[in-house]
């Protein structure tokens, strides 16, 4: 597995209502070699942002990234050849009006002769079943089939990496599962935040990061608890609103 | 999200005559009729090469429901531009216009019905690479028209949506509840489309 670094990362952004920036990261130290990688935590802590670091779609403001020994700064096209990300929403990420145009965009760079393209791409909806769905308007599939689509249009490229942003937020139950069993059997290594505690406990480590930090990290079971004595604490702090019409 | 309102046909897979035309030869019929679109002056005569272009789609296989399907949304504004023109100049100044339209339409529906988006990209690309010596990437060209393709149903789709939000809060008079939701939802799928691109490589210098 090619080891993802993260050396003293942080990552600040100005902001229109302070002076001070808002920090998304502070001090992030890791070192990813497990083939699965599970990132967990609150909305706003940070997890999408840790997580496009391995991308370069952001850069860090103090400390480097490094993918496989390639600093995501400096060597950003090399990172994003070997690094696919999977968006939370497929609408954003296709960007074809069908399946099957999108992976054969994924193969433009790669593969230049238009025959040769069309048989990778084949193979590329054939190895997830969704041959099928190829010539149909992205618009008329579900969920579940979109978010497919998109990690069709990702692996067409063979990456050593695959980043998914919370990929079964948007889907349902079943959607979900077929996503799981989906991304169970790729030999790729994983990256992914998720909200669905289920996925995280078949990751081999888990990160929990709250506030720009990570808080936990370790084995899937022993992440999943932490982070659930973290939301409970979280809970017990905060005063619930009063929903209650004047008057009541 | 919704997704629709397109104003071209989508490729339907198919061995029709048009299928099996070469791209160019595709392509000029489409700028011949923009360009006819300008010289006739008779409404007969575009009437006419309507009903042909309309025959020909038909042949393609593509079907009248998609024929349909891609004059549809531009009903309303013919409507008014047919009513302004009758107003202005009469009726039959008034009707070439109109039909004028629709032939740019249909041809333009007959180029994408019938030829794939790579291939479409394709001749994009070997179009644009004489201009590769000014600096130009013919990659970047393609990659334009195609997410062009993609965002015009979106943009639709979200037109729908925020009409239907305003509607259900009673602002369905409001332009500003109209208006705004639209061009930061568009901003916002700009944003996210360049960010994908990126994430995938795409749309950035040769090596």
């Amino acid at each position: 597995m090619p080891a993802i670094l993260f050396d003293q990362v942080s990552v600040a952004v100005p902001t229109d209502t302070s002076p001070e920036p808002k920090v998304l990261l502070d001090g992030v130290d890791l070192r990813l070699e497990e083939q699965r990688v599970g990132v967990i935590g609150a909305n706003g802590s940070g997890k999408s942002t840790l997580l496009r670091l391995v991308n370069g779609l952001v850069q860090p403001t103090a400390g480097k990234v490094t993918v496989d020994g390639d600093d995501t700064a400096s060597a950003v096209r090399k990172v994003r050849r070997n690094v696919g990300f999977v968006f939370t929403d497929p609408l954003s990420q296709l960007v074809m009006p069908t399946g099957r145009e999108d992976v054969e965009l994924s193969l433009r760079r790669s593969a230049k002769n238009g025959a040769e393209r069309r048989r990778l791409a084949e193979a590329a909806l054939d190895r997830l079943g969704l041959v099928h769905l190829a010539d149909q308007s992205v618009y008329e599939l579900s969920g579940g089939e979109r978010q497919l689509m998109a990690l069709a249009a990702v692996l067409a490229v063979d990456p050593a990496v695959l980043v998914l942003d919370e990929p079964s937020t948007l889907l349902d139950l079943r959607n979900r599962e077929l996503l799981r069993r989906t991304l169970a059997g790729l030999d790729q290594q994983i990256i992914m935040s998720t909200h669905d505690l289920e996925l995280a406990l078949e990751m081999d480590r888990v990160l929990v990061v709250e506030k720009g930090r990570v808080m936990f990290d370790g084995a899937a079971a022993a992440a999943v608890a932490a982070y659930r004595t973290l939301c409970m604490a979280g809970l017990e702090e905060a005063q619930a609103p009063d929903l209650r019409g004047p008057g009541r | 999200m919704r997704g629709h309102g397109f104003l071209l046909a989508s490729y339907v897979p198919g061995n029709s005559l048009l299928h099996r035309t070469p791209l160019a030869v595709k392509f000029l019929l489409v700028f011949a009729c923009g360009l006819a679109s300008f010289v006739i002056v008779d409404w007969r005569v575009s009437l006419a090469v309507l009903g042909a272009l309309c025959g020909l789609f038909l042949l393609t296989g593509a079907g009248i429901k998609r024929l349909w399907g891609a004059v549809r949304p531009l009903a309303a504004v013919l409507l008014v531009i047919g009513l302004f023109q009758w107003w202005q100049l009469g009726a039959p100044t008034a009707a070439r216009i109109v039909l004028n339209i629709l032939v740019c339409v249909v041809a333009a529906s007959l180029l994408t019905a019938t030829t794939p988006v790579q291939q479409l990209l394709d001749g994009v690309v070997k179009a644009a690479t004489p201009f590769r010596k000014f600096g130009a990437d013919p990659e970047r060209f393609a990659l334009t028209i195609g997410i062009m393709l993609r965002s015009i149903p979106y943009i639709a789709g979200t037109f729908a949506d925020v009409r239907d939000s305003a509607r259900a809060r009673g602002l369905e008079r409001n332009p500003r509840a109209l208006v705004l939701p639209v061009f930061i939802t568009s901003v916002a799928f700009a944003r996210q489309t360049g960010e994908a691109l990126a994430a995938r490589g795409l749309g950035e210098a040769e090596d």
